[in-house]
């Protein structure tokens, strides 16, 4: 500590000295009150020429000295360090007249002020007094630093408030007008039965041994205006056969500045129903769908063309009310009004009719609230239902209820996200009236009563790391009548180890145990399954949702 | 059913009941600390991220949304740093006061030159920020900038307590201009030398003091530590007989005592955020600590 004092006390008046001469006699010498006023006679230039020159002289001496005192400082004060590198740059002390504080009595040795790193526009507007800040002060402090500080940040332009921040790559350096990216998700699989895509639920799962690429998305969004943000997902799958099919997947507008908390969406997009229905696969915690979802809201989930209002309620928490409105139809309503494979669903043959009224329309309700339960572990909890009409009868109705629960512990001092540990459980049940089919061809009318639930738990233990288990169970009631390859009642359980290089790539392991029970054309059976997921991302990755 | 009703509207008087003072939202704990020092009684701060946590990976918690619905005031850093969860709590929040461009939105990096800005953005480099290093509030010239933007900001929208403000600022910035003089002191006797640090937070920090904080056990930001990295860092600061690792409260501090024990280095925890080290709660105190244990670890 002794050395620190003495080095300070040898270095600080030097410094001051070499300063104060340099900008003394650069404000006694005459050049500038020469070059504009009086033209300048050659006997006016020499004279000027020699008292540059002397001036010169004067602070190479002196830079001599400063130099050579610290030297000799930093040589008595690093003995037995001979090893370290020698920095011939000067210290940082250099120039100390400008204090921005009038006031303070002893003049700071240490520059309090640093036009390198904050602009001339918010710089502070220096003290009252104009005395002191009136002082020159060009470029006293080390120029060393422009070399470092390269720009400055462009203050971000924006119309809108949601995608108002710049992404890390856009194209023209994050000052266009929409985001791009592109995840291409794969698996490698292989299973103990030949038909895996009759195994597996979902349109995005593996449906194949060998490689399968059923998940390549392009994500676009932006600001539109002062007053809509837009989103598009276009997704590319491969089938079986090699051959590409285009799905959009999402392409909707959503406000950004209504009032009373209250937002509206219009266009394609997944039905916000329970947790996972409404989420792409890229961001899913398993490499398949699970069964309730793929059974229930089908294999491409619970999406079509709607509306969609949402309003956050006025309460100390969050809880949010959502109410959407899709038409319902086609495979992606696939409980509703679903014409099935071939014309046929649940053994009936659909009708496939034109919307007669608002009943025909599929109403999506939603309601979720959080609770923080400490500074690391949050709940999440909701109830959804999705209520319309079905194409297996005249009038046959279909109800789906859900409730989902999501508890996240996460270390307070986490780093990358890591460690965290997570637990997301969805339940849901069905009412499906089977109606006559199409003009009455079926004989019977019933009810069914199905129920399904997922629940898995994943754990980060370390940066990059997660492992995940997850068990699932879907009852589909028994009917004499109804014999349909969806309506076996069954069970999964499913273990996985994931790996994320980074937040844009990641590999996964996942193995699946399928139990199947008999039912009229097959005997129960289980099935094993094993996927190598993996996944890239370029361009603007969005930010997760909670 | 009245009593629920009764209950109900009490709990929506008592969420609204915090008006008359302004409520500022700080992403970060540092942009917290600014805003109490501004702001004094006349604000209501809520701080998003721990100081201890990742600022890079935040989870957006719901409760975030409700702090961001209420707040007439958002402080965030505007360099990226929080740009893996900050974007869906806007969407969430739809609260008009908070729009970039209103002035109820302060951008920390407005009017502040980003070091390390890259030439050329790619993914392979690492967690590279496009806009350039996003951990600058560490820097107390930059601080007393941040301080008076946000000074600024809440005289405009408080223009009743702008002498108040404006007063804290002056206090602030000559506490900081005063406590320079010691911390540079301090840090004198190491002018120009090397310290290695796990993760490149420490460039606006090594700048203002003149260090050198250019190794890091991260072979690239954001990467986990390798051991062909860690063996490559080892041989480097046995070569330059560098002398501290820097490490943060989220950093696996393991890999930095390792790297310490094969270097004869010490390790000393940093924290850029007030409170991410015990005795910090305030921001002057942060740079305290973070001076006296480099210098203690240097000497």
């Amino acid at each position: 500590m002794n050395k620190i004092v003495l080095l300070v006390l040898a270095v600080f008046p030097v410094t001051v000295v070499f300063s104060q001469e340099t900008v003394s006699s650069a404000n006694s010498s005459p050049v500038p009150t020469v070059s504009n006023t009086t033209p300048a006679t050659t006997a006016d230039v020499e004279g000027l020429r020699q008292q540059v020159q002397s001036l010169t002289e004067t602070v190479k001496a002196l830079q001599q000295q400063v130099k050579n005192q610290q030297a000799a400082l930093e040589k008595a004060n690093l003995t037995g360090e001979s090893g370290l590198p020698q920095n011939p740059e000067p210290l940082p002390l250099a120039g100390t007249e400008r204090s921005p504080v009038p006031a303070a009595s002893v003049s700071p040795r240490f520059p309090t002020e640093d036009i390198s790193v904050v602009q001339s526009t918010t710089a502070p507007a220096a003290s009252p007094a104009p005395g002191a800040s009136a002082s020159p002060l060009p470029g006293d402090f080390p120029t060393t630093d422009t070399s470092v500080v390269t720009s400055a940040p462009e203050t971000i332009s924006s119309t809108g408030a949601g995608a108002s921040l710049t992404q890390p790559i856009t194209i023209g350096g994050g000052k266009n007008y929409m985001n791009i990216s592109f995840d291409g998700l794969f698996a490698l699989a292989y299973s103990s039965a030949r038909d895996l895509d009759h195994i597996e639920v979902g349109d995005h799962d593996p449906q194949q041994r060998g490689f399968n690429a059923r998940n390549i998305e392009l994500a676009f969004d932006g600001a539109v205006d002062p007053y809509f943000e837009g989103f598009a997902n276009i997704v590319f799958k491969l089938d079986n056969d090699n051959e590409t099919s285009v799905e959009v997947e999402e392409a909707f507008m959503q406000t950004t500045s209504l009032p009373f908390n209250l937002q509206l969406k219009g266009g394609q997009f997944f039905a916000a129903f329970g947790r996972l229905n409404p989420t792409h696969p890229h961001t899913w915690d398993f490499a398949d769908t699970p069964l309730v979802n793929g059974l229930f809201l089908g294999p491409d989930g619970l999406r079509g063309v709607g509306a969609q209002a949402s309003w956050t309620l006025p309460l100390p928490w969050y809880s949010q009310l959502i109410f959407a409105s899709q038409n319902g139809r086609g495979s992606t309503g696939f409980s509703f009004r679903n014409p099935g494979d071939d014309g046929m669903f649940f053994d009936r043959i659909t009708t496939d009719r034109e919307v007669r009224g608002l009943q025909d329309f599929v109403w999506i309700p939603r309601f979720e609230n959080s609770f923080n339960l400490s500074e690391t572990q949050t709940v999440l909890a909701g109830v959804s239902g999705a209520f319309g009409s079905n194409e297996t009868g005249a009038n046959s109705r279909t109800q789906i209820y859900g409730a989902d629960l999501l508890y996240k512990w996460k270390s307070a001092r986490a780093e990358g996200g890591f460690p965290f540990v997570k637990w997301q459980t969805e339940f849901m049940y069905r009412r499906f009236e089977a109606g006559h089919g199409a003009d009455d061809s079926f004989p019977v009318a019933e009810t069914f009563h199905d129920w399904g639930l997922y629940s898995q738990v994943l754990w980060g233990f370390k940066k990059g790391w997660v492992v995940g288990i997850r068990g699932d169970y879907v009852h589909m009631q028994n009917s004499e009548f109804t014999d349909d390859l969806d309506r076996q009642s069954r069970s999964r359980i499913s273990a996985n180890l994931t790996w994320y290089p980074t937040e844009f790539s990641k590999l996964r392991l996942q193995y699946n145990h399928d139990f199947l029970e008999e039912n009229f054309f097959l005997s129960d059976r289980e099935v094993d399954s094993l996927f190598l997921q993996f996944e890239f991302i370029l361009g603007a990755h969005g930010a997760h949702k909670f | 059913m009245k009593k629920t009703l009764f209950i109900l509207f009490a709990i929506v008087t008592c969420a609204f009941s915090a008006h008359g003072k302004l409520n500022v939202v700080a992403t970060l704990p540092d942009f917290g600390s600014f805003a109490r020092e501004i702001g004094g009684d006349k604000v209501n701060v809520t701080v998003l991220a721990k100081p201890t946590e990742d600022p890079h990976f935040v989870d957006a918690r719901p409760s975030f949304v409700v702090s961001m619905r209420n707040a007439d005031v958002l402080i965030d850093g505007g360099a990226e740093l929080e740009l893996g969860w900050l974007p869906p709590l806007l969407q969430n929040a739809r609260n008009p006061k908070i729009e970039i461009g209103k002035p109820g939105r302060i951008q920390a990096s407005q009017g502040i030159r980003l070091m390390n800005v890259p030439t050329n953005v790619t993914r392979a480099a690492g967690d590279v920020h496009a806009l350039g290093n996003p951990h600058f509030t560490v820097d107390p010239i930059i601080a007393k900038a941040i301080a008076q933007h946000i000074a600024e900001s809440f005289s405009a929208l408080d223009p009743a307590n702008a002498a108040f403000y404006e007063a804290n600022y002056k206090k602030f910035e000559e506490t900081i201009n005063a406590k320079l003089q010691g911390w540079g002191a301090a840090l004198l006797p190491f002018h120009g030398q090397h310290v290695a640090a796990y993760h490149d937070s420490w460039p606006y920090f090594a700048h203002r003091f003149g260090l050198n904080i250019d190794l890091f056990l991260e072979p690239k930001p954001g990467i986990p530590p390798s051991p062909s990295h860690l063996a490559e860092v080892i041989a480097q600061m046995k070569a330059q007989h560098i002398k501290a690792i820097i490490v943060e409260p989220f950093h696996d501090r393991r890999i930095a005592e390792k790297v310490a024990s094969a270097t004869g280095a010490k390790v000393v925890e940093f924290s850029q955020f007030p409170g991410g080290v015990p005795g910090t709660d305030s921001y002057v105190k942060l740079i305290d600590t973070l001076v006296s244990r480099l210098a203690a670890a240097l000497k």
